[in-house]
């Protein structure tokens, strides 16, 4: 079902969380683990709330509050997020201190906040908002079923409703990566990691929310037309299979699209799917990539549907992003985003 | 447009299935007791109600590997006897999902290799999966299902399950999906099990709800799943469907972040949601399966909530006294529960009570009560965050 986009935020490892900007200036990185820039949170909180937040709690409601005021909205219709890995870094405060003392004296506070739905709770509780509240933990669906639940309630009469999603890279997680050697060899350049001869991701987390509704306002950003996901596909003809279908499914063909969001992340054997697909099936359209902005997280897709949001209303492309230029303006927008089995395409028309 | 229940299945410490645990309910036979598989230093001072088998075992009940979180053994048995119990024909020509909740995903593998982490964050102990990640417990166990149209999973801490019910019936209603697995899973940890000792509303008895001297909850772990379908399928089924899934409503208290409000706003938002949906007044509701875990603050509000929306209230018990608190899953277990009571006529008693709260009007029921006409339950669940979910299960026509 297709909705309004009409309020933003994110907080990424680039600075997002002011709407006036669009990415006038693009960080660069010479490590394989981004992290979050920032925002100023005594907008958002008190001290003493401040002290007792982690940081992915802080980031990630901002971020949600910021899309709200962005909508011009004091309380949202209801409230649906996606979290891959819920607030890994507070959890592991809470475990890495039972250890430590044998399970003798340990302190609530970490234990309070370590429910995935901390961050989507915690809205609620700042904007009043006592109607429907979800929090999917879905790897790299997570943030795609919450597009899908806030679609479903609005054919079910809500409006307004706040969705995001937000995921941190935990100290444990990333030792994990790197024993996988999953990630980018150090020393690296995030700007360059499609580019460089290396083979690996670079790390990243985030959190946008959007505010999706059925009226359009004067902040309308542009149009979420509608979302897809599928798993463990066994071929790349099945995905472009997946990928035709579903712009037929919402009455659309592949000629279109102007411009398509690739998944490409630096990691060579998933990049050689986007890459051919890039190359032979979306050979006219301009092919913009994010992951060197934000890095490679299970929610990432998040990121992108801002980047799509902010391209639609400025009718821009900025440089930064681009990857393959064929001169097509932001109207119609598709994003095709994997991680592991789980596969995402969306649709989006600017207004 | 109906969303019929065609098949359920559950593992809890009172039975590694349906008749298992029908049998223990009738029984009235506690699942609550010292806790022998859980390697925890409060083995003897802090009950629970454990499924009584081991990692081995179970992993070998599932065919899946040993080595792979407890959670997904619990999740895979329970869902598989679903399937089994459903016998849906052709179940491979529908769109079908798997829709599984749990709270704490893989922590229990976790916690044992976080100790050589912390000794040496190089240590080839380290897996991939992230103790948080509760999609890899839904995907093991959606692999061996072999169900790929739809999988997702949902965390909103102790109401996870009935929030995955409900979105399994959302997605059969938008026509996107026709049959879905739904329901959830979670196993006994260390994380859980200090969290609630940390915040202390652990009893160290067998827990007692809705009493005045109430002194806390006890953990449990287990599974419960039901096959939801749509008319379209349940017209092809061999075996009538016996229970609808006719109402469910996610509300949010807003009060506190674990803490649930006095007067039980977001309990009464979540009842009122699901019974309107029903199209069910409050005399049409039979008996009420309540979220009830012992606690002094989730009784309370959930009972002047109950009491604020149906005056009269009707039969009422938590089945908690049996199975314990079991997270993520208790919804799912709770579910099947109500659907024994729908389909056999019973409503099992809330073990244990002895004194009525003193600021409710109304006590749950304490005995085992057969032959009676149950038609419609509720089911409740509130959590962490200040989640509140209820659903209706009605009986099938």
């Amino acid at each position: 079902m297709a909705l309004y986009i009409n309020g933003i935020g994110c907080i990424s490892p680039q600075r997002t969380f002011d709407n006036s900007e669009f990415l006038a200036e693009v960080k660069e990185y010479a490590t394989n683990r981004l992290t979050c820039v920032d925002a100023d949170y005594t907008k958002f909180f008190d001290a003493g709330s401040i002290r007792r937040m982690g940081r992915l709690m802080k980031y990630g409601t901002a971020a949600g509050m910021i899309a709200l005021r962005d909508a011009g909205l004091d309380v949202p219709g209801a409230i649906s997020t996606g979290t891959a890995l819920g607030l890994p870094e507070v959890s592991q405060k809470f475990l890495k201190s039972l250890i430590e003392v044998d399970e003798t004296i340990v302190s609530p506070t970490t234990f309070i906040q370590s429910t995935h739905n901390t961050v989507s709770s915690n809205i609620a509780l700042l904007c009043k908002c006592f109607s429907h509240n979800n929090t999917f933990s879905h790897k790299g669906f997570s943030f795609e079923s919450a597009l899908t639940d806030a679609q479903l309630l609005v054919l079910e009469n809500m409006d307004n409703i706040l969705v995001g999603a937000y995921d941190e890279v935990s100290d444990y997680k990333y030792a994990a990566m790197k024993k996988t050697k999953e990630l980018r060899g150090e020393p690296c350049n995030n700007l360059d990691v499609y580019r460089e001869k290396g083979n690996g991701i670079i790390a990243g987390e985030g959190a946008a929310f959007f505010v999706l509704a059925k009226e359009k306002t004067e902040n309308t950003y542009g149009i979420f037309v509608g979302n897809k996901t599928f798993y463990k596909p066994e071929s790349t003809e099945e995905i472009r299979n997946h990928i035709l279908s579903f712009l037929k499914e919402n009455n659309s063909s592949l000629k279109d699209i102007d411009v398509v969001i690739t998944g490409i992340s630096g990691a060579k054997e998933t990049d050689a799917t986007r890459i051919d697909l890039n190359k032979n099936l979306f050979a006219a359209q301009t092919i913009v990539a994010y992951k060197h902005l934000c890095g490679e997280y299970m929610t990432s897709s998040a990121f992108a549907f801002w980047l799509a949001s902010k391209m639609m209303k400025s009718q821009q492309i900025p440089d930064a992003v681009i990857l393959e230029n064929r001169n097509r303006s932001p109207k119609n927008i598709l994003l095709y985003n994997s991680h592991k089995h789980n596969h995402s395409l969306m649709l989006f028309k600017a207004c | 447009m109906k969303v019929f229940i065609a098949g359920k299945g559950v593992i809890s410490a009172i039975g590694n299935n349906v008749a298992e645990n029908f049998a223990t309910l009738r029984n009235l036979q506690t699942g609550v007791s010292q806790i022998t598989v859980l390697p925890t230093r409060y083995a003897e001072t802090l009950p629970a109600a454990e499924v009584k088998l081991s990692n081995e075992e179970l992993a070998q009940r599932c065919g899946l590997n040993s080595s792979e979180p407890r959670t997904a053994f619990l999740s895979s048995i329970a869902a598989k006897e679903a399937i089994a119990d459903a016998n849906i024909p052709d179940f491979k020509k529908w769109r079908t999902g798997f829709i599984s909740a749990n709270t704490v995903g893989a922590m229990d593998k976790t916690e044992t290799i976080y100790k050589y982490y912390l000794e040496d964050d190089n240590t080839d102990k380290l897996i991939e999966e992230d103790p948080y990640d509760a999609g890899y417990v839904t995907e093991l166990v959606a692999n061996q299902l072999g169900i790929k149209d739809h999988i997702t999973t949902i965390s909103t801490a102790c109401s996870s399950s009935t929030n995955a019910m409900a979105y399994g019936a959302r997605l059969i209603k938008a026509n996107q999906l026709d049959i879905v697995v739904a329901g959830g899973c979670d196993a006994m940890s260390k994380f859980t099990l200090n969290g609630f000792n940390s915040l202390m509303i652990l009893d160290t008895n067998p827990c007692t709800p809705y009493d005045e001297n109430r002194k806390g909850l006890n953990l449990g772990e287990g599974a419960g799943y039901v096959v939801l379908v749509s008319e379209k399928v349940a017209a092809t089924l061999a075996k009538k469907p016996t229970t609808t899934l006719s109402g469910y409503a996610n509300a949010n208290d807003a009060f506190h972040q674990t803490a649930s409000s006095p007067e039980g706003k977001g309990n009464f938002m979540a009842m009122q949601g699901a019974l309107e949906m029903s199209g069910l007044s409050t005399k049409d509701i039979d008996y009420i399966n309540l979220h009830g875990t012992g606690t002094s603050n989730n009784d309370l509000s959930e009972g002047i909530a109950i009491q604020r929306i149906f005056g009269d209230v009707p039969r009422a018990s938590s089945t908690k006294p049996y199975t314990g608190h079991t997270l993520g899953a208790c919804a799912g277990i709770e579910a099947v529960y109500s659907i024994l009571s729908i389909e056999n006529g019973i409503i099992f008693p809330n073990l244990r009570f002895q004194t009525r709260m003193k600021e409710l009007e109304f006590s749950p029921v304490t005995e085992l009560l057969e032959n009676v006409e149950v038609n419609h339950v509720m089911s409740n669940s509130f959590g962490f965050g200040g989640n509140c979910s209820s659903v209706i299960f009605s009986k099938a026509n």
